[in-house]
């Protein structure tokens, strides 16, 4: 039996009819072709699959659809406005923090959940807050050299703003 | 300007920020089925009944057992066909394909899966190599195909006969016998590595269907698309024309995703379904598909007082698992580079490529090496312990240079090994035989050390790669090329060769994506290949292009073809930029207006082989080169390795794309690190009981090293596109005995010979070296540690 929920999927507002099995991995990638997010374990344990609820991730393999009732949820295809990019996408591409890509989107959405929390993160902290995601291409330096980019164009920016 | 040498962005960067490129999984096709498999819960087994007539009941489900194999080659296999689509009368391993079911949901294929009845009669079973080759050990194939002749160097692998020894490999020169027992030391160790998993973060997948006129269709997730063909046209005796392979990006693969793995049982059962079957893995079953090979290698060496090694014996024994795979292949590879990069008057180099009932061991980054380079430069230090000298001026003593010639009768060209080990030596800051006692940590109960290691790669040899290159009449040109994008950037750094081949801004060139309708033969992308075969075809298809094009532009410019350059699209006399023609221009004066295309095809076959009778020819193409260094702190109360800093330096011969080499080099230095510190498949009673990334340990974000590098040396190769070589997984290899090098020297010369060095195993070298320079001194003498 099929359950209907409200929920914000990447800003827009939706009425989901959606089986109480059903994981919002499986809901995003079948139901509403977000295939950005991808099933690299299905048990939570390698981030692929991360999303942002209310701004935090989580892993959208081992969230049930229906928990995202009035829920908002963004995914990789949200994190920028249409034909546009997010700062952390911009500096992924800048520093090719990527090689296959599987792990990329999750990353990508960690990322923007660790900057949401901790805007000033040190190395240590980044390490830490992304352990959760694995990259068997091995780009761990890169993603970090992308996010320390992000962390001091935001802190250049303020300065330049309390400066003027 | 030329892109070549430069970090050109990747073109699949946007596709993959932002969550569009595209994977197998995603494709959904019309009236597409899901699959399911029900795997062997036992390592070996007879199949007494294996019943799906419950599970066809229900509406839209169709299965697939052994009932369904008629009319078809049920067997595929890289080198032999002895693996089936589903099992037939015996399952060899826990985790062997039984029966598939593809229903309108994954749930109801779960549902489906459960009501198929299996019935076993448990066999004796064997766990490993030395079990599988005892008296009496039960016989896993006893009826051997005929190897495949697809493959040119298995003419020097010897197939066995009833026995579990699929195959052996042997090479030697000198008389290790004299050579040894004259030498004025002896060592003799035995070095494991266990069963690792690739760990690609996209699960294996495949799709495919048939079309109304008999051709089938596969996309999949694969590295090499024109042998999936091959090996589906053998299966289904089709035309290799009526079999289409179609590969999107690919998430990571390492050597997991090489030859047949899911392709043939979607074929079947799409056949039998007359709709499209998709099956994705889960990640369990992932860690049941492909495996690296756990290897035991038993080698001795004799060394005289002067520091020149003199004889080396190596017998290195990998389980290949239940199915040969590309096993026979990747222990040859290690069988001959298991003497390692060193001049060596008397070698005898063995290998043996065993069955067992375990997940099948097939490719894996570093193909068979980094299992015998761990025994190699792990001994190569205790030799320098022993004789007191630094290892690495022993290694620079003992190294091949330029115009040697190797165990296997090659001539080495291209050869920078001595470059990457200087480059390592500077950055690890190794300080001669000072650096090989340990060094104090600012922590108590912590020591720290450095280690330094080399190593020597063949790649697959003789092999074949064509591209075709088109130019159209705007000046845009695409590669069709059958190498696959799996993450290593091959449309950025094949784009790049063919625009500086042409003469074309790198933005004007595309390279397709896999489809072997329309792209040419290319044996695999693997074995770090792509740059130097798929990058030689390219840049040759490109010049006759390039001809084409001053042939054209020669009349206009009224100059001799020869007189003509090209930069950027613009063709012009040398020394007369005024006089010149744009590409849509030679293309109005050529056709007429500015239509047609021009064509340039190349096929590049290298050239090799070893003979059958002595294991010698040429065993490759081109060699990988490396050298690693590590940092290590180890807490003595607990066993605990942290890896402080690593480098690596690998010899690309041209670099063609630096920052995509750094990141490759990055991936083989991670996976080397988890291998060498906390990977290991575990089984008990056959069964796998670590198959999850939580039970499963690869290196995090956290583990990974405060100082983690990779340096690029370059030793043109005349053979590569602008001198470039393979370079993606050379720099696996040394890591781990690199890493074990620094603990040894951290632990004042205790030796762990089995990976990975988990803490208990390295307390209990700590325990048992106390217990015997104890008993030394109350003894009153012998060796307080080797």
């Amino acid at each position: 039996m099929k359950q209907l929920i409200s929920t914000t999927i990447n800003g827009r507002e939706r009425e989901l009819a959606v089986a109480p099995n059903r994981t919002l991995l499986e809901v995003l990638r079948e139901d509403l072709q977000l295939t950005g997010a991808v099933e690299g374990c299905g048990v939570g344990q390698c981030g692929s699959c991360t999303v942002l609820i209310d701004g935090r991730p989580v892993s959208s393999c081992l969230t049930l659809a229906t928990n995202v009732e009035g829920r908002s949820v963004t995914t990789i295809e949200g994190v920028a406005p249409a034909g546009q990019l997010s700062a952390v996408q911009q500096a992924f591409l800048h520093r090719q923090a990527f090689q296959c890509g599987f792990c990329t989107p999750g990353m990508i959405m960690a990322v923007e959940g660790l900057l949401r929390d901790h805007p000033g993160a040190g190395e240590a902290q980044i390490r830490d807050y992304l352990s959760g995601n694995l990259c068997r291409c091995g780009t761990y330096s890169a993603v970090i050299d992308a996010v320390k980019d992000v962390i001091a164009e935001v802190g250049a920016a303020r300065d330049k703003a309390s400066a003027g | 300007m030329t892109s070549l040498g430069t970090d050109a962005p990747r073109v699949d960067g946007p596709a993959k920020v932002t969550g569009q490129a595209t994977y197998t999984a995603d494709i959904v096709l019309p009236g597409m089925l899901y699959a399911k498999v029900l795997r062997s819960t036992m390592p070996h087994a007879r199949l007494v009944r294996v019943d799906a007539s419950a599970a066809e009941r229900i509406l839209g489900v169709v299965t697939l057992t052994r009932d369904d194999l008629a009319g078809i080659d049920p067997y595929y296999g890289a080198v032999l066909k002895d693996q089936p689509v589903v099992a037939i009368d015996r399952v060899l391993f826990a985790g062997d394909v039984v029966a598939v079911v593809a229903a309108e949901s994954r749930d109801i294929a779960e549902e489906a899966l459960d009501l198929i009845e299996v019935e076993y009669e448990a066999l004796p079973s064997v766990g490993d190599p030395f079990a599988a080759q005892a008296p009496g050990a039960p016989i896993l194939h006893a009826e051997r195909n005929t190897p495949e002749v697809q493959f040119l160097d298995m003419k020097s692998v010897h197939f066995q006969a009833d026995s579990n020894v699929c195959s052996i490999y042997h090479v030697a020169q000198g008389d290790f016998e004299a050579g040894y027992a004259a030498a004025d030391h002896q060592f003799d160790d035995v070095y494991t590595v266990p069963t690792i998993q690739h760990g690609h973060m996209e699960p294996h997948a495949s799709t495919a269907y048939w079309e109304p006129g008999g051709k089938l269709v596969v996309h999949t997730a694969t590295q090499n698309p024109s042998v999936i063909r091959t090996q589906l046209a053998e299966m289904f005796s089709l035309p290799e024309s009526m079999v289409r392979v179609i590969v999107p990006y690919v998430g990571g693969g390492y050597g997991a995703k090489t030859y047949p793995k899911l392709e043939p049982i979607v074929a079947v059962l799409s056949r039998k379904a007359r709709r499209p079957v998709s099956l994705v893995l889960t990640r369990e079953e992932v860690f049941m598909t492909a495996v690296r090979h756990a290897a035991s290698v038993r080698i001795r060496t004799g060394i005289n007082a002067d520091g020149r090694i003199v004889a080396r014996k190596v017998e290195a024994t990998y389980d290949t698992g239940a199915y040969a795979d590309i096993g026979p292949r990747t222990c040859k590879n290690g069988g001959y580079a298991s003497g390692g990069p060193y001049r060596i008057e008397h070698q005898d180099l063995t290998s043996y490529c065993v069955y067992t009932n375990r997940p099948p061991s097939g490719a894996f980054r570093g193909f068979g090496v980094p299992q015998v380079c761990w025994p190699y430069e792990s001994q190569m230090d205790d030799m320098a312990r022993r004789l007191g000298v630094d290892p690495v001026a022993l290694r620079r003593q003992n190294l091949i240079h330029e115009g040697d010639t190797f165990v296997t009768g090659d001539k080495l060209i291209a050869i920078g090994l001595d470059k990457c080990l200087e480059q390592v030596v500077e950055a690890i800051g190794w300080k001669g035989i000072e650096s090989t006692r340990p060094m104090p940590s600012d922590k108590p109960g912590f020591v720290r050390g450095i280690g330094i290691a080399v190593m020597i790669k063949s790649t697959m040899t003789p092999s074949n790669s064509a591209a075709s290159v088109r130019l159209n009449s705007d000046g845009s040109a695409m590669l069709l090329t059958s190498s696959v994008e799996i993450g290593q950037g091959p449309h950025t750094a094949l784009a790049q060769i063919v625009a500086e081949t042409i003469g074309l801004p790198l933005a004007k060139v595309t390279v397709t994506f896999p489809d072997t309708d329309f792209t040419p033969y290319d044996q695999s992308t693997s074995s770090s290949r792509t740059i130097f075969s798929m990058g030689h075809a390219a840049q040759k298809a490109g010049l006759q292009i390039r001809d084409q094009l001053f042939e054209i532009a020669a009349k206009q410019l009224e100059a001799a073809p020869g007189d003509l350059e090209i930069a950027e699209g613009i063709i012009s006399v040398k020394g007369s930029p005024n006089r010149s023609l744009t590409i849509p221009q030679a293309f109005r004066a050529h056709f007429g207006t500015p239509v047609g295309s021009l064509f340039g095809a190349f096929d590049f076959q290298t050239t090799g082989g070893l003979r059958p009778e002595d294991g010698k020819g040429k065993a490759s193409a081109f060699w990988f080169l490396s050298a690693a260094g590590a940092e290590v702190e180890v807490d003595t109360r607990t066993g605990k390795i942290r890896v402080l800093r690593a480098v690596t330096s690998v010899d690309t011969g041209k670099t063609i794309n630096p920052r995509q080499c750094w990141l490759q080099n990055e991936g083989s230095m991670l996976t080397a690190l988890g291998s060498a510190l906390q990977e290991e498949m575990v089984f008990d009673n056959g069964q796998p009981v670590n198959s999850s990334f939580l039970d499963y340990l690869m290196p995090s974000m956290e583990d990974y090293p405060d100082e983690f590098r990779s340096m690029l040396v370059e030793t043109p190769h005349p053979e590569g596109p602008f001198g470039a070589k393979g370079m993606g997984e050379a720099a696996l290899g040394p890591v781990a005995p690199a890493i074990g090098n620094a603990v040894a020297n951290a632990l004042g010369g205790i030796r762990l010979r089995d990976l990975p060095l988990r803490p208990e195993r390295v307390l209990d070298a700590i325990d048992a070296a106390a217990t015997r320079g104890a008993a030394a001194r109350g003894g009153n003498g012998g060796e307080a540690a080797r």
